[in-house]
């Protein structure tokens, strides 16, 4: 299958690069700040930019020994990370500046490529302010290595999670995965059994206050599934996927129709909005939830996520899987 | 004697002309009867009159005589809470009183005052009042009976008539309460009047972390008594020091008119339905048969939960029968060595263990056996083999169901008065009830003499509780001592005296404690101990939770003291409600029907969603449940 001969078709437009192949088409966006189309086979999987994630909603373990509140640094940088840096590389040739006009006017529309790279670099809120690089290396048959790596502070405060965020227009009728059975987390995960999951629908585990929830750690393989686009001009309505894959590391994962924020929010499963989304994240590190009390007691020191010290972590996004 | 309203200030009074209390046999008319409804009882459950009131001062006071018109009561469905009809508001409280930041109260008897306080909670504006009416007429296998009227669980204290005339006042929400009738029946229609009150000072002793109903919740039933009835039914079943044959005590306490001429015979039944033992003796008021020897026992444990059976028939002079008493029984050995570790058939006891409260989305606490079947269904498929009945008695057929599936029991008392010690997360006793006070012990010694005399025959008991969360004092060490002067096949437990470590001779026969840390257990058995480790509640199953099990689970394999725990806990407390903006059915928590003080989602610390679906937390606990079965 491979054909080496195959090569990026590369779009340097004028706020965007566009990497073009057989099955897909991507746009990775400066204005924006990130990837903002990410086209398989025809259907787009992105509704906005992948983020970097910084927050998982508050349990209720969390909000009894304090630590949504000690941590609340990580609540804002989830939400209010800016990109501040980008930098193109093509087939190991780094720009020094973005390749858009004029510079672009030297290009034309048969630009090719065996491996494209580029790095967004989001800056925090935090106080001190820290940085988080997420970095897509895409090779000539469309398939995507994520890297994304955190520099670490020992001024900051204990993170909830990290990971990437990937919020796909429409809501994914199932996912199937690798890894753990059931909701797992770091302190939490000897009961699961190995194997590959189908977990139909968008899931919210229905907790009496919506909290985090599906996390599913040490995971091989995730395959979103869909059947719907918001494109009107499509018309099939078979099911479609897209496949994220471990790269150097099994990653965790967490498949929902909402966003930390929105969980945050709602004290009761029936105020969470209508759900629309399917938000994909997978995490490079995980705190534990505890289990001692719902009072003071913290989750155990070994389950801690500390933002002291850098954290990298890499996935894969295979457009050509079947 | 009248009724008085003053009763419900009176910690001294608490139950009046009530029958005492007695085992939980069921009793029939005759064998063929056994596993079908017995002729000898009559459901009074269904609909009932009913009236709702504020406040004590503002209920039909003379509902009860027989010409009273009760045409604008409305119908009430019995058992079930008053609350969950749509009369009174509903609460979720844990720790305080309900009346916090409304009314001012103090237990009568303390703060050196030797006196009740009048009106504490006769004349009280938070004290609400259902006012019950059901008329019934004598089945044709009663006439010539006496005839018993029995409330299975009724919050928080009543008075009961008949016919006009008072028959007796009860607390203690979660014991069946008893009374004759016989004399005050008449022939056709006869109206029972019950008169229900939210509140009393058996309220203190009752401030359970659970929402706050009242009403009639458990079922009511009228009992038609034989000639002669077995009145108390004693089984000590006891497996001898070679855990291979053992030997039973079989005691009968015997009601009726004339005892004489009537026989009491019984057989054993064992594993298999063969009949291995017959004896017949005269029936006297006690009767005790001779020992009965074993040869060979099958022991009950919760892999093999092997049960016995009895059969007592009463017969009379003529040798017709007059009833029939079936009962299960097992044999299984407790013992506390030397070693300071608890054995169970000589194999030490590890507890994989949940608090259960009674919990129904739909019906709150007055939940029905098929809830408790799934609920075993539930404990056995994820390996837990013990159940802490917090923080009361449960229904009656729980036992049985725990007998016979296997799950060990900690059967607690009806006893938490956390918020008169507890404040704001302090150690502040000043006015703890019961604790020293003479005139708090006889409530608190009755609910442990109930507890004892109605479940003494269920093998799966193997602790007895004396209460959570009450503080620790001389009161709670009397009830200690009764369980000891009661029954040397069990052991006693109650965590609350870590906080009064001089009383720790009197009070437990394990260290027990709540939420404590690992390192902390660790700490304990290292440090000498003197009695073995339990933890009566432990992690905490609050929303997404469950986490770090592994830590204890490692104190199992390293310390023989540490004998395991009872999760908290095993289904979360909330309400199904209809939410008219999402169009859904939705569960409900602490302060969502406005009630404050409250303490909102910590009502959810459930293994169980409120629905009775699993957590996804529950596959970890079946995993660790699992390594030391």
């Amino acid at each position: 299958m491979v054909n080496t001969n195959k090569q990026l078709h590369v779009i340097y437009g004028d706020g965007t690069l566009g990497l073009g192949g057989e099955n897909f088409h991507y746009i990775f966006s400066y204005e924006r700040g990130g990837m903002e189309s990410m086209l398989v086979n025809g259907r787009e999987w992105l509704y906005r930019t992948p983020k970097p994630v910084f927050w998982r909603a508050t349990t209720d373990n969390d909000r009894g020994s304090g630590f949504s509140t000690k941590s609340a640094q990580w609540f804002a940088a989830d939400m209010f990370s800016t990109c501040k840096k980008i930098v193109v590389t093509v087939d190991g040739k780094t720009f020094d500046q973005l390749p858009i006009a004029p510079f672009n006017n030297r290009f034309s529309n048969h630009e090719y490529a065996a491996e494209v790279s580029i790095s967004y670099t989001y800056q925090t809120n935090t106080v001190p302010a820290t940085e988080m690089t997420i970095t897509y290396q895409v090779a000539n048959d469309g398939e995507i290595t994520v890297k994304a790596h955190f520099v670490g502070n020992d001024k900051l405060p204990d993170l909830p999670a990290l990971g990437v965020q990937f919020l796909m227009p429409t809501q994914a009728s199932s996912f199937n995965y690798t890894g753990l059975s059931g909701e797992t987390y770091p302190d939490r995960k000897q009961g699961a059994t190995k194997g590959n999951f189908t977990v139909k629908g968008l899931p919210v585990t229905p907790y009496l206050v919506p909290q985090e929830c599906g996390m599913h750690m040490d995971s091989k393989q995730v395959t979103v599934t869909r059947d719907k686009t918001q494109n009107n001009a499509d018309h099939l309505d078979q099911p479609f996927d897209l496949t994220f894959e471990k790269a150097s590391q099994d990653f965790a994962f967490g498949c929902l129709p909402y966003t930390p924020e929105e969980l945050e929010n709602a004290t009761h499963q029936e105020e969470l909005p209508l759900a629309h989304r399917t938000v994909l994240t997978i995490y490079g590190a995980v705190r534990g939830v505890g289990g001692i009390d719902s009072w003071g007691t913290d989750v155990e020191s070994k389950y801690h996520l500390k933002a002291d010290k850098d954290i990298d972590f890499d996935f894969k996004i295979d457009p050509n899987v079947e | 004697m009248q009724a008085d309203l003053n009763w419900l200030d009176d910690p001294e009074v608490f139950r009046v002309n009530q029958l005492p209390a007695h085992s939980d046999h069921y009793f029939y008319a005759d064998s063929n009867e056994i596993g079908h409804q017995s002729s000898l009882v009559k459901s009074l459950n269904g609909n009932w009159r009913f009236r709702f009131s504020k406040s004590p001062q503002d209920r039909p006071e003379n509902f009860y005589q027989p010409n009273f018109d009760s045409s604008t009561f409305d119908d009430i469905k019995v058992p079930g809470h008053i609350e969950l009809a749509g009369y009174g508001q509903i609460q979720y409280i844990n720790t305080w009183y309900p009346w916090e930041g409304k009314i001012f109260r103090r237990p009568a008897y303390t703060l050196n005052s030797d006196r009740i306080i009048p009106g504490t909670f006769s004349q009280a504006k938070d004290n609400t009042v259902g006012s019950y009416l059901k008329k019934f007429t004598l089945p044709e296998s009663f006439q010539n009976k006496r005839v018993v009227v029995q409330f299975q669980g009724v919050e928080t204290a009543f008075y009961v008539w008949l016919n006009g005339e008072f028959v007796g006042y009860a607390e203690d929400s979660f014991t069946p309460s008893e009374f004759n009738l016989t004399d005050k029946l008449v022939s056709g229609e006869n109206i029972l009047a019950v008169e229900v009150f939210k509140r009393s000072t058996a309220s203190y002793l009752e401030d359970q972390d659970m929402f706050r109903f009242s009403g009639i919740f458990r079922d009511v039933n009228l009992l038609g008594l034989p000639e002669v009835h077995v009145e108390d039914l004693d089984l000590k079943p006891v497996v001898n020091d070679d855990f291979k044959s053992g030997k039973l005590d079989v005691s009968l306490e015997l009601t009726g008119k004339d005892l004489s001429g009537a026989t009491a015979e019984l057989s054993i039944i064992d594993p298999n339905d063969d009949v291995i033992t017959t004896k017949s003796m005269a029936a006297g008021e006690t009767t005790t048969f001779d020992t009965i020897d074993f040869s060979k026992v099958d022991l009950w444990s919760p892999d093999t939960p092997t049960l016995y059976h009895i059969a007592v028939t009463i017969k009379g002079q003529n040798g017709q029968t007059l009833e029939v008493v079936p009962y299960q029984f097992g044999f299984r050995k407790v013992e506390l060595r030397n070693d300071k570790v608890i054995y169970v058939n000589n194999k030490r006891l590890i507890i994989n263990g949940v608090n259960r409260h009674e919990w129904s989305a739909t019906r709150g606490r007055a939940i029905t056996l098929d809830d408790m079947k799934a609920d075993i269904k539930t404990m056995q498929a994820n390996n837990i083999n013990a159940d802490r009945t917090c923080h009361y008695p449960d229904q009656i057929p729980w036992y049985y169901l725990c007998d016979q599936n296997g799950i060990y029991l900690m059967a607690e008392n009806n006893l938490e008065s956390h918020g008169t010690w507890q404040k704001m997360g302090t150690v502040e006793p000043s006015v703890n009830v019961p604790g020293d006070n003479p005139h708090w012990l006889k409530a608190v010694l009755d609910r442990a003499r109930s507890n004892y005399h109605l479940f003494k025959n269920h093998v799966s008991i193997i602790f007895w509780s004396l209460g959570n969360e009450s503080f620790a004092g001389s009161d709670i060490a009397e009830m200690n001592k009764y369980y000891k002067q009661h029954d040397q096949t069990r052991l006693t437990h109650y965590e609350g005296v870590f906080h009064k470590p001089e009383l720790k001779d009197q009070i437990s026969d394990v260290e027990s404690r709540m939420y404590e840390q690992p390192e902390n257990i660790e700490k304990y058995l290292q440090n000498d101990p003197k009695k073995p480790f339990l933890d009566c509640e432990y992690m905490h199953d609050m929303g997404n939770s469950i986490g770090g099990m592994n830590s204890y689970n490692d104190l199992i394999d390293k310390y023989p003291m540490y004998q395991g725990g009872f999760i908290w806990d095993f289904i979360d407390q909330a309400l199904l409600v209809h939410d008219n903006i999402s169009g859904r059915d939705v569960l409900r928590y602490g302060g969502d029907f406005d009630e404050r003080h409250s303490d909102y989602e910590f009502s959810g610390d459930g293994l169980m969603f409120a629905d009775r679906t699993e957590k996804p937390a529950m596959q970890e606990v079946k995993y660790y449940y699992g390594q030391h079965k």
